[in-house]
């Protein structure tokens, strides 16, 4: 999957370039691992990019949060697009991730 | 006063009924203690028969029933523990009851004979006085039972003030499927207001392990929204396959279900699904997975449906009682209301008799139209024969009875008995809807209660015996009765020690009722237990006499036609199997002719008819049997055997040609009958033999046939036997 | 962005009822007149959702579902099966091939939008 990560001060900023339906889930999945894996103690998940979340891409999402309280690094998602805003809101999950969530005024529009 | 009589009369009635109801549920409460529902039945008793005789002025039963409902209401509300001692007290109360209400009703305005007083006395002090000791020694159970109280509803209470709950647990394959489970979710988010949502992957820990495309996910939603179950039910239609639903609602429609539940119109008795679906509680799906389930699984296969809702948490625990006391009273209502007539037994025989008479003559006149060939009369005969022969079916229904109230009347012979010898004994009741006809029911109770009484007396050992043997504690007798080829079989059996052949052959020699040398079968010498005179056991018990009675019991059963038979596992338990014919007054015949004699065999037995053709079958004249397609079947010349006063006829000489062979069969035991001739089915109506003819080998009764000619009706059973002893022992298997 | 619907039927009529009703609710959509013709449609775009009959000349539906099943950009895309209530043996082969969601032959447009709703919103 198009990811773009970079490494600033010990923070690992990625950002998910791409749907997380069950199309991709096998290659984000080795993506997340990867960044696990990394060692890295902060982990920066920008989901701007993210047009669309299915239960495939919500459960990668649950399971990276899982691993980073076992493993001990922090993660913070931003940049929540407007379909995983719908998510979260719709399984009331924000305060779960615990991320600041910017809704844009106009999000249910369109 | 004749009022007040009519009054007393329905007042003894009532009560008869709710002292049986309460000693059935006391039973019940046995095996369950913490049963609510029967608690509550014991509890309406007392409650109801207070009531009504204060309303006569039976002021001695009042008081000792309000003993008995105080105690009951305690234990209703939990504050009272129902155990055996308490039970035995209660049922002592019943009969202690009936004896007051019998009083009463017998000696309207003497005062109570101090016997029964002293006894009530007793009792009141055996119900209260228990009472302290058990409170204060549950004192520490209670409290922590009160702190559960209080845990149940806190978890009630975080589920829901008022929302539907609704569990999701997708299976692996829901998003494979394209069943992607937020779909569902979003769309249940347009018929009302997701409160809560808790989101939960129990199945998955590992990110590295995980198959992306499986589901994991289990949801539970609080759901907040007017529409109906059915309609939340039918958002997961399509993951049905691919995911665990449970949709419980919330406890404002609690009241709604229990008034819609107490509104249901009486006038039919329905199951406990079909209510809780009528009023919503629950969706049709639901009840058919469990059901589906309780099929599938055996062990838990007798458990009430109610029960497996609640474990599945698919209803509320107040949906299903109340529901379950719907049906109760629905059940009670429909049994009051039913249409019964109390018919005189001797109308009824009268009427069975007028049947038989009629059967007669319409066979007669079937017999004059065939001779005079009136085919226009034909027809109306024949439609008359129909006729005739549904109301012989008619009549004979009017007299059956289930067998299940005789059976289960020993449940208070097992407990009693069971106490009195130290032993643990449990009664299992199978086939208690079998039909039989009641003149049978009647003559069969004193033979089943004396071997009930052997089972608990000599088969079931004491509980240290029996665990020494590697059972459990508990030992089983077990009552069955099902249909078999129009018979009806009866078993009692138990897992009881089971009969010592060694024993009983000493036994038998010693009376001299088998010869040192002879050599039987084990099955053979089980059943010399039938023999007059002898007894297995060396100190006979007060309860189940001295031996005396097998011999009686099987001469009993005998007189109905029927057969007793025991087989047994020495260490293992006893089977004792009785036949019966279903009704004692008309068969269907099967009609044979032999040496000009007719003879009728009960159609039920006649299992093929073969025609013979000597060349063929390998027949052994000498030792009486043929090779029927490769089985050894002894068989019986008819002519020879009824009358072997008479020359015997040799083969191929004046014999008709072609003869048949019916071959007849009871339980597993078959064999064949020579006949000249095959006359077909018949409707017998059994006149029984007269004194004289008591002892005729073979014969069970006759008939007599539209011609006014006499047929004679085999005892088939004491034929085969007959014939089997025939032949060779070793060809027997 | 909104949602893109397929619909598989040889009726043209059926088309363009469903069609129009689909479009009302907001989703967008491809129309394709049997299996085959499905097929050729599907090469590569987002499509959230295929509502196909069964009975269809050229390519039936439920060959057309095994199709799908092997094609990786829609492998997991929701099927719903235009059935008739009396074939339960068709309905099975088209479970078995995949497609797990059903509405029952003759339908008024809100039911099938309805159980479109329940695997995607618009």
């Amino acid at each position: 999957m198009t990811v773009q990560s970079e490494q600033i001060d010990g923070v690992l900023q990625v950002s998910v370039q791409e749907d997380m339906t069950i199309y991709n889930a096998a290659s984000i999945k080795d993506t997340f691992l990867n960044w696990c894996n990394s060692g890295v103690p902060e982990l920066e998940v920008d989901l701007s990019a993210v047009e669309e979340l299915d239960s495939t891409g919500l459960q990668l999402l649950l399971s990276l949060k899982a691993e980073s309280q076992k493993r001990a690094f922090s993660l913070r998602l931003l940049g929540h697009s407007q379909a995983v805003i719908e998510v979260f809101e719709l399984l009331k999950l924000s305060m779960y991730f615990g991320d600041p969530v910017v809704i844009p005024a106009d999000w249910k529009k369109s | 006063m004749s009022d007040m009589n009519l009054a007393l009369q329905t007042f003894a009635h009532e009560v008869d009924e709710l002292l049986t109801e309460m000693e059935d549920a006391l039973l019940d409460l046995e095996e369950t203690p913490d049963d609510a529902e029967r608690i509550n039945s014991i509890f309406r008793a007392m409650h109801t028969i207070k009531g009504s005789s204060g309303l006569f002025g039976f002021d001695d039963i009042v008081a000792f029933t309000h003993e008995a409902e105080t105690v009951l209401d305690q234990a209703r509300n939990g504050q009272r523990a129902v155990d055996n001692d308490l039970i035995s007290v209660l049922l002592a109360c019943k009969d202690h009851t009936a004896h007051l209400v019998h009083h009463f009703l017998t000696n309207e305005n003497e005062a109570l004979p101090t016997s029964l007083q002293e006894q009530g006395k007793l009792l009141i002090v055996q119900l209260n006085g228990e009472k302290h000791s058990i409170v204060t020694s549950l004192n520490l159970p209670a409290t922590q039972n009160e702190e559960l109280d209080q845990l149940h509803v806190e978890t009630k209470s975080t589920n829901s003030s008022d929302n539907w709950v609704i569990s999701l647990d997708f299976k692996q394959d829901a998003l494979r499927n394209g069943m992607d489970p937020l779909s569902f979710i979003r769309y249940l988010s347009t018929l009302g207001n997701i409160v809560e949502v808790i989101t939960s992957m129990p199945n998955q820990a590992e990110l590295e392990a995980m198959d992306p495309e499986s589901c994991f996910l289990c949801f539970k939603i609080a759901f907040n929204s007017s529409v109906d179950k059915q309609t939340i039910e039918s958002v997961f239609e399509f993951a049905a396959e691919d995911c665990d639903i449970h949709i419980l609602p919330p406890y404002s429609r609690q009241d709604l279900y229990l008034k819609l539940l107490e509104n249901q119109a009486d006038d039919q008795l329905k199951r406990l699904g079909e209510m809780l679906i009528d009023i919503g509680a629950l969706t049709n799906k639901e009840v058919v997975e469990v059901l589906a389930e309780q099929q599938l699984d055996e062990v838990s296969a007798e458990k009430p449906i109610g029960e497996r809702l609640l474990e599945k948490n698919i209803v509320q625990q107040p949906n299903v009682e109340q529901a379950l006391k719907k049906q109760e009273a629905v059940k009670q209502k429909i049994a009051k209301e039913a249409n019964y007539i109390r018919v005189d037994a001797a109308k009824l025989d009268h009427l069975i008799n007028l049947v038989g008479e009629l059967v007669i003559s319409d066979a007669a006149i079937r017999l004059v139209v065939q001779k005079k060939g009136l085919t226009d009369v034909d027809d109306v005969a024949s439609t008359m024969g129909h006729l005739v022969e549904e109301i012989r079916d008619t009549a004979l229904q009017l007299r059956m009875v289930q067998i299940g109230e005789t059976f289960s009347r020993f449940q208070r012979v097992v407990r009693d008995v069971s106490k009195d010898l130290g032993k643990l004994i449990e009664l299992q009741i199978t086939g208690g809807e079998t039909e039989l006809d009641k003149t049978v029911v009647e003559k069969i109770n004193d033979p089943l209660t004396h071997l009930v009484r052997n089972s608990l007396d000599h088969g079931i050992e004491i509980p240290e015996e029996r665990l020494m043997a590697g059972k459990p504690e508990k030992g089983t007798v077990r009552l069955n009765a099902y249909h078999q080829a129009g018979r009806i079989v009866i078993q009692i059996s138990d897992d009881g020690k089971g009969l010592d052949p060694e024993r009983i052959l000493a036994k038998a020699i010693a009376k001299g009722l088998v010869k040192p040398d002879q050599t039987l079968t084990e099955n053979e010498i089980f059943n010399l237990i039938f023999a007059p005179g002898l007894s297995t056991k060396e100190e006979a018990s007060n309860l189940s006499g001295r031996g005396v009675g097998m011999d009686v019991v099987k001469s009993n059963i005998e007189a109905l036609r029927g057969s007793v038979a025991v087989t047994s596992k020495f260490g293992q338990g006893t089977t004792v199997t009785i036949h019966l014919p279903l009704t004692l007054a008309i068969i269907d015949g099967f009609m044979v002719e032999a040496r000009q004699e007719r003879y009728i065999i009960p159609l039920n037995m006649v299992e093929e008819c073969v025609e013979m053709d000597s060349d063929e079958w390998q027949m052994d004249e000498l030792q009486h049997y043929v090779n029927l397609r490769g089985e050894v079947l002894p068989y019986l010349r008819l002519g020879n055997f009824f009358q072997s006063h008479q020359k015997p006829v040799l083969q191929n000489s004046n014999t008709p040609q072609r003869e048949s062979m019916v071959i007849v069969r009871v339980g597993d035991a078959r064999a064949g009958f020579v006949v000249d001739e095959l006359h077909g089915e018949n409707q017998t109506v059994i006149k029984p033999l007269g004194k004289l003819f008591e002892n005729l080998k073979g014969i069970g009764g006759a008939t007599v046939l539209g011609s006014g000619d006499v047929a004679l009706i085999l005892d088939v059973h004491g034929l085969i036997q007959y014939a089997q002893q025939r032949l060779p022992a070793n060809m027997l298997h | 962005m909104a949602k893109t619907i397929m619909i598989v039927d040889d009726s043209a009529s059926i088309r363009q009822v469903v069609g129009m009703a689909i479009k009302a609710a907001g989703y967008d959509l491809i129309e394709a007149s049997d299996g085959k013709d499905a097929l050729s449609k599907l090469t590569g775009q987002k499509i959230h959702l295929i509502v196909s009959d069964i009975n269809m000349p050229n390519m039936d539906g439920i060959t057309f579902v095994k199709e799908v099943k092997q094609m990786a950009n829609y492998k997991f895309t929701p099927i719903i099966m235009l059935t008739t209530e009396t074939d339960n043996t068709k309905k099975q082969a088209a479970r078995d091939a995949g497609a797990k969601a059903w509405v029952n032959k003759p339908f008024q447009p809100p039911v099938l939008l309805n159980a479109i709703a329940k695997l995607v919103l618009p």
